[in-house]
Order: C-alpha cells, then structure tokens, then sequence
C-alpha cells in the first residue's frame, strides 16, 4: 500500500467533516478539520454535547459522515466497504466510562475475548494476554470475576482487552468519568505508557485535573466546532500562550472567551 | 479457534435460552411431522397405483387354474381363446375406442406383483400360476369402459374386465384430501416456526448485545457475530426435523408395517425405508427456513 507522505504521518485526519444527526438540529460536528499524527497523545475537551463522542463514532466508522472526510491510517473511511470495516476496527482499539466488561467472564477471559472473536491462536492468546494484563498493572488478578475488581482495576481490563490486538490507535471514550482522582491518575499512566510504545491515543475527557497534569496536545470542542487546538496545553485555554505552541486555526479570541466562560 | 469459539457461542446461547429453543423444537416437530405425513400419503398413491394405472385403465383378465368365474368353466385360457380375444382388440369395433393395449403374462404379472408388495408378507404365499395374465388397455375416453366391459366379458378365457382406476380413485381423492389438510396444518405449524425462531433469535441477539457490541468493537467479522444466532436457530430447526423423521419412521414401521399390513393385506403400504428418504427432506426444509429467518431477523435486529 502506498500512500501519500503526508498521509502516513497522520493517523487520523478529519477534512471539512459535518456530522448531523437530525435535519434541523444544529451539526454535531460542524465542518472540523483536523489532523493527530502517529504515537500522538490527544485530549479531546469541550462541554457535554459538543460532539466529542461522535468525533469518536466517525473515525470507528460507527457513524457516516455528512460531508468532508474522515482518514485513518490514510484510508478515507467513506471508501472501506462493509465487509471490511472489521478489518479497520482491529486497528483501533477502543475504552468507554462504563468498562463494558463481560460479568460471567473472568479477567484473563475478558480480554482474550477479542483475540478469539477475530481467530487468534490459542498458544497466541496464552502468550499475549498475560503480558498486557501485566502493562495495564493486573498481574495476579487473571482469574478475578469483574464484579471482584475495583472500579479501576475494571477500567485497566478494558484497556488490556482494547490494546490486546496492538492497534495503532487508541480511543477513550471518558475513561476516568466513573473513577476517583488518584484511580483516575493510575488510568493515565497506563494510557501513557500505551502511548510511549507507539499508540495513537485520543481521550474525550471532562477531567480538568487530568489534563492539566498531562500536559499534551488539546483539542476543544464547542457545538460541534473546533474552537481550540494547542500543545501541550491545560484544560481550559491560558491565552496568550507561547505562540509556537499554539495550533488554533479557525477559531476567533472572542469564541475562545466565550468557550471559557462556558468551562469555569 | 474461531470455529470452537463460534461453537461455544452457541452452547451459550442455546442454554441461556432453553425454554425459547425447546418451543422451536417443538413446533418445527409438530409441523414438519404434518408435512412428513403430507409426502407418505402421496408416497402410498404411488404404491397402490402399482405398475400400470398411470399406463391404462381397463384390464381384462384371464382365467388361469383358479378361477371360478362362469366364462373360465372351460379351465384356464387357452392359446386359441387369447388369439380371439386378441383379434378382438384390433377388430375395428373396438380400436375406435381404444389408444393401445399390452398383454400381461402370468411372468409380467408376478413381476409387477413382486414390485408392489415388497413389503407385504403376502408376497411370499403367491406363486406365479396364481396370478393371471391380463391384457391392458389404454382408453381414449375412459368413460367408455362399460363398452369394452361387456364386449370383453362374455369373451371365452375372460375371468373379469375391470377397471381399477374408478376402485382406487375413491380412496386417492381421499387420501389427497387428506394430505391437502395436512399440508395445511403444516402450513400454519410453520408459520408459527418462524415467527417463534424470529422471536428467540431476537431475544436472544438482545440477551448478547454486550457481547456482540464488543465484538464489533475488536473487529469481529459479520460472519463470526451472527453465526452463532443463525446456528442457533438452524440447530432448533434440524432438532426438530430428526424428531419429526423419526416420529414417522415409527410410524411407518410399527403402524403401517405392523398392524395395518396384517389388516389389509391386500393393499401394498410403503416400507419404513422408503419414509428416511422424507427425513433429509424435512432437515432441509426446517434448516433452511431456520437459517433463512433468522438471517431476516438479525440483519434487523443486531447491528454489524
Ligand atoms: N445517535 C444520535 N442521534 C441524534 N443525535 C445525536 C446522536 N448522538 C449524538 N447526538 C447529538 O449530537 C450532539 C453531540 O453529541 P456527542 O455525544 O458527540 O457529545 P459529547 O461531546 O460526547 O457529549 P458528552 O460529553 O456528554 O459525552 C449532541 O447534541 C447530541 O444530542
Ligand atoms: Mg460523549
């Protein structure tokens, strides 16, 4: 496969996308353009309804497009056929506020579920769910039913079952929404280190803390608009910010007040 | 490995809904047993109807050495009287009504006669000498039979002219109403398959969707998300097809074999092995509309 060098270098890579749900409802996404490069740690901010999940549905291709496009891995996913989605969607691994476990299996089931629903071997599936349980800090805890783990720990299963398969992208859905604080940062790390071995990570989080302790790439999000874009920024916008950091294209100083009055 | 997985999905599913899939069992039984019983009726026209009432509908039959009738006082037929009869057949008088004739030997006669009571006990208490020959005739107007009747039975070396077709037709047109009706109920009985397959199917691709919400989401194929449901359903169905095969092969054996040969032993009843060649039918008949309606139900029920 060959694809343009600009292509390869973005993992994901949103062009002019609208997405409306409802024919007079204002977009859900309203004309974002976007690019997150390969081994990228993204947050994606913006108050609840502003289209942070659906920017999420579109790259999984869960959602069509209104118009414009969604690239992943250079794929205009428009042009994948159903048949093959599959194939896209063993490429991104992915993490939602409720976990989504299985209850009547256990831990080291639970993950490697998604290795036998795409055929993996069994002497594959003995080898590699163990060493992800051990990234994702769930060693010795194989045989726990979900209804025996904390909150945390349930959460570290669905990501052990979400990068089981070594997709290029990771994407998290409000991960630490249902956890306390210091849970919450015992999340993070993990998530750090998926991303330290090469993942592609975008996280739609409310979590300010969070992501004032990350310090990574922003993206906010309001009504649908991308109304921010910065580099290892805070969670709500510090303007002015050192220029060179700052990646906002298309949204005005008075936007961005008003998209801080909506946060604090 | 997909393939155990896919089979242990099924499992799952069929234990967690036992009593949906025990009801599907037993409709598609039910029905495809009325089905089943609609193709043994047909499949026992076929045997009465024996070797030549398709062929012809009038047979003139010839005295052999235990007849009784006044035209065989003379003993069975002789050379001469078959020759007259013969000639009789192709005399102008009586071709304008006929199409053709065929003469049965006592040989033929047994044959045919073998054919049609394979599975009687009779068949081996009749020798040939006991049969007579016949000859067969094929109308133009069957309804002309009384013609061909009385110029024939008063024919030297005739025992009797009949026509068996008017003999049988009553009991066919009975048994045809009869599979008409099953046919119907089986109808009906299927109807309630499906729509009992679609609802389990439902509940149970409900009853899964967390399961299959993340399949999707790791990349399973199509195929692997719904064969387990589709199998399900399909495993139901051919269940129920076996037990629908087997009620009937007893049927057959213990029923038309046993007790009804002993009563009629005249009458040739199909065998118990002619009835297994109704069982892949009805397996088929119950997969297929299994496999068929709960691929209908999923494609709207469980997203991919
Ligand atoms: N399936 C749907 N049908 C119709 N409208 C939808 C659908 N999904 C989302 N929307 C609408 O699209 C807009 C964006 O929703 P989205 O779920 O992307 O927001 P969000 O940023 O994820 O919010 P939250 O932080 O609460 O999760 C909302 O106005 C929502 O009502
Ligand atoms: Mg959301």
């Amino acid at each position: 496969m060959s694809c343009p060098a600009g292509f390869l270098r973005a993992m994901i890579r949103f062009e002019n996308v609208t997405k409306v749900y409802e024919q007079n409802a204002r977009p859900a996404l309203d004309s974002v353009s976007l690019e997150i490069n390969r081994g990228e740690f993204t947050f994606l901010v913006g108050a609840s309804g502003s289209g942070k999940s659906t920017f999420l549905r579109l790259i999984l291709k869960e959602d069509k497009a209104s118009s414009g496009s969604v690239y992943v891995a250079g794929q205009n996913v428009a042009n994948i056929s159903s048949w093959r989605v599959p194939k896209l969607r063993r490429g991104i691994g992915v993490v939602f506020q409720d976990f989504r476990l299985l209850p009547q299996k256990n831990v080291f089931a639970n993950v490697a579920f998604a290795m036998q629903v795409i055929g993996k071997s069994r002497s594959i599936i003995r080898e590699t769910v163990p060493e992800v349980l051990k990234t994702v800090g769930l060693e010795g805890k194989e045989r726990r039913m979900p209804h025996e783990l904390s909150g945390g720990e349930q959460q570290r299963v669905a990501i052990a079952r979400a990068v089981v398969n070594r997709p290029g992208i990771l994407l998290a859905d409000e991960p630490t929404g249902n956890l306390d604080p210091i849970t919450s940062m015992g999340i993070m790390g993990v998530l750090d280190k998926i991303n330290q071995n090469g993942t592609t990570v975008v996280m739609a989080t409310h979590d300010d803390d969070i992501v004032n302790e990350m310090r990574r790439r922003v993206v906010e999000l309001k009504n649908g608009k991308v109304i921010r874009d910065e580099a290892k920024a805070l969670y709500t916008s510090m303007i002015p910010v050192v220029g060179e950091s700052r990646r906002l294209k298309d949204a005005s100083g008075e936007e961005l007040n008003r998209a801080q009055g909506v946060q604090l | 490995m997909r393939f155990l997985f896919i089979l242990g999905e099924i499992g799952s599913g069929l234990r967690r809904n036992l009593s949906m899939v025990i009801s599907v069992v037993l409709v598609t039984f039910i029905s495809l047993t009325f089905v089943g019983a609609a193709g043994m009726l047909q499949m026992q026209i076929n045997q009465m109807k024996g070797y030549w009432y398709d062929k012809v509908q009038v047979a003139v039959f010839l005295c052999n050495d235990g007849s009784t009738a006044a035209g065989c006082a003379s003993g069975p037929v002789t050379k001469e009287q078959q020759a007259n009869i013969r000639a009789l057949l192709d005399s102008p008088a009586v071709k304008q009504y006929i199409n053709d004739y065929q003469f049965e030997s006592q040989a033929e006669a047994y044959t045919h006669f073998k054919e049609q009571f394979s599975n009687s006990p009779i068949v081996d208490s009749v020798s040939q000498d006991q049969l007579p020959a016949s000859f067969r005739i094929n109308m133009k107007d069957p309804q002309k039979y009384q013609i061909i009747s009385e110029t024939f039975s008063s024919q030297p070396g005739v025992e009797t002219v009949s026509d068996q077709r008017q003999v049988l037709e009553r009991i066919f047109s009975w048994m045809n109403g009869a599979s008409v009706a099953a046919v119907g109920v089986a109808a009906v009985m299927i109807f309630c398959a499906v729509l009992l397959i679609t609802t389990t199917i439902r509940l149970s691709a409900f009853s899964r969707r967390r399961e299959t919400g993340i399949m999707r989401l790791v990349g399973a194929s199509k195929m692997v998300i719904q064969l387990p449901f589709i199998l399900e359903g399909v495993i139901a169905a051919v269940v129920g097809a076996l037990l629908a095969s087997v009620t009937l092969w007893l049927m057959a054996h213990f029923w038309l074999n046993g007790d009804l040969s002993k009563q009629f032993l005249n009458t040739p009843f199909i065998s118990s092995t002619q009835v297994l060649v109704i069982a892949p039918v009805l397996i088929a008949l119950g997969g297929g509309l299994a496999g068929i309606s709960s691929l209908l139900t999923l494609r709207r029920y469980l997203k991919v």
